[in-house]
């Protein structure tokens, strides 16, 4: 690349067929795509175009069945699973539609998780945690339980959670679907600020309009495919 | 891991209606062991006592070869010498000496086989039951030589009750001559044992010694230990320190080698019982682990794709395993304890019954034992860590992309 960015991902010609007896589904059909750190892109298509595998593929919870994926200038689609474990735990944060969070774990607990893999010792975990959770506006909150909060703010302390562990990449998928647009709106709004000031890129499989509006590039899968890729500078 | 731990914890609460039944279930179970363990062991210690304390004792010394041949000329060698290291003995209760030849007993209707038993009455009451199993007349109150104690059954048998003659012939040591005797029926026992019943006569020791031919000699000593644990094959010092001037000492487990086979039956029962509970147990605990792990699929797939290794998840499986382990422990050992004591309080009453050659004299109480509470709780935990492998791996090995698609 000649912006001064590095690049993040790159996919090369990635396929996925999936198999069910003699039905061969092919989920992804040859993708070519690199991702810049510090992007905050869109992957938008209808429902069955690839989204989400193209995703699983990127983090590696899926092995392409042609193709390669360089996350970071590592062989994604050539790792072990214990590799790929670690390598998620390190260089990956997720934010899921819903369900994010250990109901059993208070919020404290569950920002730490992850930090808790790496092995981070308790002060450096603790500060962390405070620290991350005053950016997203929910100091006080430690000791809650997930179910004991908002759909809005346990989808906070999902994002707070995927931060935390300061990973180049995090994968978003639907992360609006469930919350009201007023509420959706503040998220992607505290997302973009979070990204323009660390810098992680951020990766979003949605149908939200409003992702789409924020993205300062979109994607878009047809049947496996990427049928538009489209940069846009954004105030 | 003690985070992992805390996780696990939390995590069998989620469903508390289904926590408790499954961990009541296992505790049930345990708190069966616990139970049947300590009747067992009560069962045990009355069987061995209602069989030794009969007439036998829970131990014997004689003569080596008597017990096979009952040979009228094996008396016991230096028994003053035995007696007086038996008196010594700290673990041994009471002891009575006993001089017998198998003979003919005859009154004016019948003849029987018996065997001819001399004792001592004040020796032989706190070591035997026959005092206590007294129907009619006494055992030996009175200054008679010639009174004879017989069962009820071969009183039955001879046609004679309280006061009537009989004529016992014994062969007697050196000079095998027969010896004869008149006595008069003074007591009538019933044991409700046939052998017991109908086939010993009973006279005092010096009487006995005297138709014998034995001089001062006696055939038998029995003893009573102030603990089974004394009387116990394995107590080899005291049997080999009275196991000496061609003298034998023994156990009740070679006396009554039936009641020792029984009594490892029972054992085999509870084994079989144990197998079984934990069979029904594993299942138990299988199917609420995997119940648990399937309401969690998608939760699963978050902590996998977040960076936990496959270990972590079997780890947190297994430690869900046995914190409902914990759990179920702590219910079965109350549940155990609180059965137990209750019985230990109310007995049970099998006084009467016959089972395998031996008359229960006493109410049958389980005996409560620390082990009890921590050989099976330990079991149930280790068992438990064991079952909960499987569904742990199952957690560990499942789909990650799979487990995020299912739930959602």
């Amino acid at each position: 690349m000649n912006n001064g960015k590095e690049r993040l991902i790159v996919a090369e010609d990635v396929q996925k067929e999936f198999r069910d007896d003699d039905i061969v589904v092919a989920a992804v059909r040859g993708i070519d795509l690199t991702v810049e750190t510090g992007e905050f892109t869109a992957v938008v298509g209808p429902s069955g175009s690839g989204k989400t595998t193209f995703f699983n593929l990127i983090s590696g919870l899926e092995r392409p069945t042609a193709g390669k994926i360089w996350l970071k200038d590592q062989l994604v689609s050539k790792m072990s699973g214990r590799e790929l474990a670690d390598f998620r735990r390190d260089h990956v944060g997720f934010i899921f539609q819903a369900y994010n969070l250990i109901p059993v774990l208070t919020v404290e607990e569950n920002i730490e998780y992850i930090m808790l893999l790496q092995g981070l010792a308790k002060e450096e975990r603790r500060g962390r945690v405070r620290k991350i959770l005053a950016e997203i506006g929910m100091e006080g909150f430690e000791r809650r339980f997930p179910p004991k909060i908002s759909g809005g703010q346990q989808q906070r302390v999902a994002i707070a959670r995927a931060m935390v562990s300061r990973p180049e990449l995090i994968l978003a998928d639907e992360p609006t679907a469930n919350l009201d647009s007023q509420t959706g709106a503040a998220l992607l709004d505290m997302m973009r600020e979070l990204n323009r000031k660390t810098g992680m890129t951020f990766l979003f499989s949605t149908h939200d309009p409003m992702v789409r509006e924020r993205a300062d590039r979109v994607i878009t899968l047809k049947d496996g495919r990427v049928v538009e890729d489209e940069r846009r500078a954004l105030n | 891991m003690g985070f992992t731990i805390k996780l696990a914890w939390r995590n069998i609460f989620r469903n508390k209606r289904r926590t408790f039944i499954a961990g009541l279930a296992i505790g049930v179970g345990l708190a069966t062991l616990i139970f049947t363990d300590a009747l067992i062991l009560g069962m045990k210690a009355n069987m061995i006592h209602s069989a030794t304390a009969a007439y036998s004792g829970e131990g014997q010394i004689h003569r080596q070869g008597f017990r096979l041949t009952q040979d009228v000329e094996k008396t016991i060698n230096n028994p003053a010498e035995v007696i007086a290291g038996l008196a010594k003995e700290e673990e041994v209760e009471a002891f009575t000496r006993r001089a017998m030849s198998f003979g003919m007993i005859t009154s004016p209707a019948n003849v029987s086989s018996v065997l001819f038993v001399g004792l001592d009455p004040e020796s032989e009451k706190p070591l035997s039951h026959i005092d206590d199993n007294i129907q009619q007349g006494d055992f030996f109150s009175g200054p008679e030589a010639r009174d004879i104690v017989i069962g009820s059954q071969l009183a039955d048998l001879l046609e004679v009750s309280l006061g009537d003659r009989v004529v016992v012939t014994v062969s007697q040591a050196g000079s095998g001559s027969l010896a004869q005797d008149m006595f008069r029926v003074s007591g009538i026992y019933h044991f409700n044992i046939k052998e017991m019943d109908g086939g010993f006569a009973f006279v005092r020791l010096g009487k006995a010694q005297e138709m014998l031919g034995l001089g001062t000699g006696v055939h038998e000593i029995a003893i009573k230990f102030r603990s089974l644990d004394s009387a116990a094959e394995g107590n080899t010092s005291f049997w080999e320190k009275y196991s000496v001037n061609g003298n034998e000492a023994v156990s009740w487990m070679v006396l009554l080698p039936q009641l020792k086979g029984v009594l490892n039956m029972v054992w085999i029962s509870l084994i079989f019982m144990a197998v079984l509970l934990f069979g029904i147990v594993a299942f138990g605990i299988i199917n609420t682990l995997f119940m648990s792990i399937y309401e969690r699929m998608f939760e699963f797939g978050v902590i996998r794709a977040v960076g936990t290794r496959p270990g972590g998840v079997r780890r947190l499986v297994v430690f869900e395993a046995g914190a409902l382990a914990v759990l179920s422990i702590a219910m079965g050992t109350v549940l155990g304890l609180i059965i137990t004591l209750i019985v230990m309080k109310t007995g049970i009453d099998y006084r009467g019954i016959e089972f395998a050659g031996t008359t229960f004299y006493e109410m049958l109480y389980p005996e409560l034992h620390l082990q009890q509470f921590l050989i099976y709780p330990a079991a149930v935990f280790f068992f438990t860590l064991l079952v909960g492998l499987y569904p742990a791996g199952v957690a560990a090995r499942m789909s990650i992309s799979d487990a995020l698609r299912k739930s959602l």
